[in-house]
């Protein structure tokens, strides 16, 4: 908890509130609502760079705390802003039922299989990520470069999937509550993946900034 | 020498190789309640040394252990006890130090508000200040009050009176000896050697990341003289001389003091030591 309190109120970056309320774009018609996950990993990229320019590793790894516990603390926190995402992409699909919904032809539906959707492509955000960004702190623009290739090639597949794979065109595309079964099966899958994938890219980024000699 | 056991810091046989440069067997150790200096040129690896015993940097060799602790299994014990300054790194410089301070405070059982308030006042600091709005000088001075206020018992400093004015370093140096009077370890690396002369108990000279000397500030300086020579120098101390320095009125050279006793020479100032033993090691 102090170390999400640390996060917060000293490496919390603007963008992050910014980026939370670009989930209404969940409303807009024919939009890829993937996208608006990535704008989060965005917000993350902009927390590891004020992190970077105010020295906040040399500040972090003098408190009584071990590299492992400032690695767990900034993806935790990390994946807090994410939770508070999705749970924000939720209401927005709700708000866009409750006004209307219409089909949309870039990717899939704002429904539930649409929240199953962002946990994945928050799942290879994190793991992508965050490994990268310990192996060097200091160059956090080259692990985003490499998070956001991943993130977008997920997207472009989820896209060509509504067209191409009866899966994804013929379940998870269509209008709740049709297979609501197979996209709630498929919303649970894509949460055990965020919380495994998560989990791994702690274990992963702990271990390499563990090993790596910091030029603060 | 002071036991392994009971020194605030130990350092044993510390290599840290870079393609580079290389750190090579660095071994001292502290004297509970002292001022160490540790000196040496700009690459002579003082702050290689210090980040390997914060465990910044991996080091490849040696041991390293605070209060009879070593740091892997007491990491979180030990940084309860020590603080670290150092002048080229400001943290979340745009946000004000009552932030700063309420965050961290957070970390420490121990934390000593009483304490706290008494050194922002000693120091002068103004806690609806960002760091941004500091002087370096009030910078160290508030890193100072942080470590102090969670009762560390150690304080390293890493170049803290580089690039203050006179006056400012003046001040640093009264802090330090008024940090030893209540019974503190100071540890503080510098190339400012005057500084030092000032204040400090025990000098460590690194030189080309080797540890070339480990003494009282006095049996440093009493090691060493220094011989001016107006032309040529002298017969008899020219074979013991040791980095040749020009000067307005011709050359300074340092001779061991024993090498030294029939001519004319007087007592060497620190930087003077320093920058023969430097010459010196470029010559060879």
């Amino acid at each position: 908890m102090k170390m999400l309190m640390k996060e917060w109120k000293l490496c919390m970056h603007p963008m992050g509130y910014i980026m939370l309320l670009c989930t209404a774009l969940v409303l807009v018609p024919g939009y890829p609502y993937g996208v608006t996950c990535f704008y989060m990993g965005l917000a993350i990229f902009f927390i590891c760079l004020t992190a970077r320019e105010n020295h906040d590793a040399a500040y972090t790894l003098m408190l009584p705390v071990s590299r492992r516990d400032a690695v767990r603390g900034r993806i935790l926190f990390c994946s807090v802003l994410e939770v508070l995402d999705l749970v924000l992409i939720a209401v927005f699909i709700l708000v866009k039922k409750a006004i209307g919904d219409t089909p949309n032809p870039a990717g899939l539906d704002a429904g539930v299989a649409l929240v199953g959707d962002a946990m994945i492509i928050f799942a290879i955000f994190n793991l992508v990520f965050f490994p990268n960004y310990y192996k060097d702190i200091n160059k956090p623009g080259k692990a985003f470069c490499f998070a956001a290739i991943a993130v977008f090639l997920w997207i472009v597949l989820e896209i060509a999937g509504t067209y191409a794979v009866p899966f994804f065109r013929d379940v998870l595309d269509r209008p709740d509550p049709a297979y609501l079964s197979d996209k709630l099966l498929f919303t649970f899958g894509a949460l055990a993946l965020f919380v495994a994938g998560t989990a791994w890219s702690i274990q992963i980024s702990t271990k390499k900034f563990e090993a790596v000699d910091l030029s603060l | 020498m002071v036991s392994e056991m009971k020194s605030p810091l130990a350092v044993q046989g510390l290599c840290k190789n870079y393609p580079a440069f290389t750190l090579q067997d660095v071994s001292f150790s502290l004297v509970p309640g002292s001022i160490t200096g540790f000196i040496g040129r700009n690459g002579a690896g003082k702050t290689t040394t210090i980040n390997s015993m914060l465990s910044f940097v991996r080091p490849d060799a040696g041991k390293i252990s605070f209060f009879g602790m070593p740091w892997d299994e007491n990491e979180q014990e030990i940084k309860a006890k020590i603080g670290f300054v150092s002048a080229g790194m400001t943290y979340h410089t745009r946000k004000k130090l009552k932030a700063i301070t309420a965050v961290t405070k957070a970390f420490y059982p121990e934390w000593d508000d009483g304490a706290y308030r008494k050194y922002m006042g000693v120091f002068g600091l103004d806690e609806e200040k960002t760091p941004a709005e500091l002087s370096n000088g009030m910078k160290i001075k508030y890193a100072l009050a942080l470590a102090l206020s969670h009762g560390a018992e150690l304080m390293i400093l890493d170049e803290p009176t580089s690039g203050l004015d006179p006056v400012s370093r003046e001040e640093l140096v009264e802090v330090f000896l008024n940090l030893k009077d209540e019974g503190k370890t100071v540890f503080f690396s510098t190339h400012i050697t005057s500084d030092l002369e000032k204040c400090a108990d025990r000098i460590l000279f690194l030189q080309q990341g080797r540890l070339k000397a480990d003494d009282t500030l006095e049996g440093f300086r009493d090691t060493w003289r220094i011989a001016e020579c107006a032309g040529e120098i002298p017969q008899e101390i020219a074979q013991a001389a040791c980095g040749k320095c020009r000067t307005k009125d011709g050359y300074t050279v340092l001779v061991r003091k024993e090498d030294a006793e029939a001519s004319a020479v007087r007592e060497a100032s620190l930087e003077e030591i320093m920058i023969h033993l430097e010459k010196e090691a470029d010559r060879e």
